[in-house]
């Protein structure tokens, strides 16, 4: 399927809270757009308002000024019964609730068609077996939502906002306290709905890595405001370096991915080829050293009679090491040399 | 599914004959010693005169409050649990039924005195479920505008002790100026009777229980809702404002008609949803909720059986037994192995 027409957009749109005091204004002049068939990955540094866009978004607060349109029409002329068919969302509100199965999680989901005592009809099952299907969740739907991992009750409240058979998909933060195998395992679940099922998710993240490569789309929130685009386009205007580098940090623009900036550098020369030899350069660079010609020391990568075997000579002595390890923790301090 | 449904069929219908054994045992056992006979012929109007009186006129009226209270406190349990999260919630606990009391007390020592009105006037009957209604509903109002504020459960359940310390200390300042008799009248009340209640008395509280039930069965849709939070009621529709001052009336209707006739009656309506969960291993309200007041009305005729079993004509407060049922119910889920708050 591929990107179809627009399901979510904003216009000029102002975020924040009222009360009846004052008003706190958490982001202004928005304008972004969602297609159908899109993954969009919301990023930004903590506190620039993401949740606060979000839930604005899925009519939880209402907008402090700006338009915003779901599905063709205004949220504000958008009814309580209706805005429930339009877009789904999944806050980042842990299930207080343990004995539930499965099954039950994602078939309330289907509240906003069942009748006032919630009767699941063929049609309701139906859409829960797809939901339950659709991630992967077919084989523990029994089992309760206390049994099972946190990956899989994320992949359960996705069913759930499934089930809710709309065309927005709204996640608060989904791959958060997931780890590294669980939190592709979901992006790539939500990247499967848009392409198989059409659907526009937007979903909200700290993982740089994930939304780079999977997303179609960047809804990208600093200070300055916000900026909508491919991830590529973001880093080629330079926005998506600006955002997060911080002198502690730098952006590589050919892999899109950051680094720690080392601020001890000095230059060591390497010997070497193959996997192990890129390895040692990593290992040589997470410990300050940059990789190159005229030296004072040198590393040689060698097959010894034991395996991978190292040696640093500077010229007078050798030494020689069996691991990565021993390499680096007996290289002298750089700060001293040179 | 097959298999839930024969369950649930069998469960359902097991308590429903175990209430209905609980129920006649009620009639043949007190604590005066009576033969069946001599019961069966008093039930049908043709026993003794003394017979006649101790059945139609004590254990038959015990035993439909019994079943009336039972279940109208579990289900004002259960719909509190949902309603603020909390699965230590209950109309003891949250100082609901200290609100109904003081209601009571209001009525008993303040207004009677003050307008001697006869006995069996619309005061004793309508009158004080009215008051009662009033202060459990202010009190719930306190509990719901506390706990918007403050997510944890500790703080809702602190402030709900706070609020019956401080209701039975403004209840106390009412017994110290009051006469012998209303005070006598009082503290009876505060021992939880299921006794002494006169047929009006027990069709107002029928009236009200049945209305009460019937609001909150129309309300298990978003219930099992708000079981996913409220973030997740609002994205599907559920008009919370409009659900949660239906589900503090229902709530407020029900443990206060119970407590304005049978006094507080203790861990009832914590302990019984509880078990219920257990029993029918499910959170679903459309489940739930007819379990938990079965179970409550079955649990309550045991602790009435029992508060009459220890013969020669003392009768121990059923309060007492309610609560030694009650606490390991409520240790249980405070030291259950997943902790406070996190067993629904």
């Amino acid at each position: 399927m591929g990107i179809g027409g627009v399901i979510a957009e904003t216009g000029e749109l102002v975020v924040g809270y009222r009360n009846r005091k004052r008003i706190f204004t958490v982001m202004k002049g928005i304008s972004l757009q969602a297609r159908r068939g899109e993954l969009v990955a919301l990023i930004g540094r903590n506190g620039t308002g993401k949740s606060t866009l979000l839930r604005t978004l899925v009519g939880l607060q209402p907008p402090l000024g700006g338009k915003i349109m779901l599905d063709g029409r205004a949220l504000h002329d958008t009814g309580s019964s209706e805005l429930p068919r339009i877009v789904s969302y999944v806050s980042t509100e842990p299930v207080a609730v343990r004995n539930i199965r499965v099954r039950d999680v994602v078939a309330l989901g289907r509240f906003p068609y069942t009748n006032w005592i919630g009767t699941q009809t063929v049609a309701d099952n139906e859409a829960v077996a797809a939901a339950l299907e659709a991630t992967g969740m077919t084989l523990l739907a029994e089992r309760r939502i206390d049994s099972i991992s946190d990956g899989e009750r994320q992949r359960t409240l996705i069913a759930r906002s499934l089930a809710q058979d709309t065309g927005l998909l709204v996640m608060d933060e989904p791959t958060a306290f997931l780890d590294l195998p669980s939190r592709y395992g979901i992006v790539s679940l939500l990247r499967s709905l848009t392409r198989e099922k059409g659907k526009c998710v937007i979903y909200s993240t700290h993982d740089l890595d994930t939304a780079i490569n999977e997303a179609d789309r960047i809804w990208l929130m600093t200070e300055d405001g916000v900026s909508d685009g491919a991830p590529e386009d973001l880093m080629l205007r330079g926005i998506l370096a600006s955002a997060f580098e911080s002198p502690m940090l730098s952006f590589r623009v050919n892999d899109g991915t950051f680094s720690f900036v080392r601020s001890r550098q000095s230059t060591i020369a390497l010997e070497g080829r193959g996997k192990a030899a890129k390895l040692t350069a990593r290992a040589l660079a997470r410990c300050g050293y940059t990789t190159g010609p005229d030296a004072r020391l040198t590393v040689k990568v060698s097959e010894g009679s034991h395996g991978q075997e190292w040696s640093v000579t500077d010229g007078m002595t050798d030494r020689r090491y069996s691991s990565l390890y021993d390499l680096v923790a007996n290289l002298p301090d750089n700060d001293q040399s040179d | 599914m097959k298999a839930g449904v024969t369950r649930l069929m069998v469960s359902m219908t097991g308590l429903f004959l175990l209430l209905m054994i609980l129920f006649m045992a009620d009639l043949f056992i007190g604590s005066t010693r009576m033969a069946a006979a001599d019961v069966i012929r008093a039930l049908f109007s043709h026993g003794t005169p003394g017979d006649e009186i101790i059945v139609m006129q004590f254990r038959l009226p015990k035993a439909l409050t019994a079943i009336l209270a039972g279940a109208a406190m579990s289900v004002s349990g259960l719909l509190m649990q949902t309603l603020f999260r909390n699965p230590l919630a209950g109309p003891d606990v949250l100082g609901v039924s200290s609100g109904a009391g003081l209601g009571v007390a209001l009525t008993l020592l303040a207004l009677t005195p003050l307008f001697t009105l006869p006995e069996g006037s619309l005061l004793a009957g309508w009158g004080l479920i009215l008051a009662a209604w009033a202060g459990a509903g202010a009190v719930m109002v306190i509990i719901m505008a506390v706990s918007a504020r403050m997510r944890d459960i500790m703080t809702v359940l602190i402030v709900g002790l706070l609020l019956a310390s401080a209701i039975s200390a403004l209840v106390s300042l009412m017994q110290y100026f009051s006469n012998e008799t209303m005070l006598r009248t009082y503290v009876i009340w505060t021992m939880g009777n299921l006794g002494n209640i006169s047929y009006p008395q027990i069709r107002a509280l029928a009236i009200a229980t049945a209305a009460g039930l019937a609001i909150a069965f129309t309300m298990v849709k978003p219930l099992n809702a708000m079981l996913m939070g409220e973030t997740f009621s609002r994205t599907v529709g559920v008009r919370m404002q409009r659900t949660r001052i239906i589900l503090l009336a229902s709530a407020s209707i029900l443990a206060g008609s119970v407590t304005a006739f049978c006094g507080p009656l203790a861990f009832i309506g914590v302990a019984v949803p509880h078990i219920a969960r257990l029993l029918f291993g499910t959170t679903d309200h459309r489940i739930l909720m007819p379990a938990t007041a079965l179970t409550g009305a079955v649990l309550l005729l045991v602790s009435d059986l029992i508060s009459v079993l220890p013969g020669g004509g003392h009768i121990i407060p059923v309060n007492t037994v309610t609560s030694l049922i009650g606490i390991p119910v409520v240790l249980w889920i405070i030291l259950g192995k997943t902790g406070l708050g996190r067993r629904f």
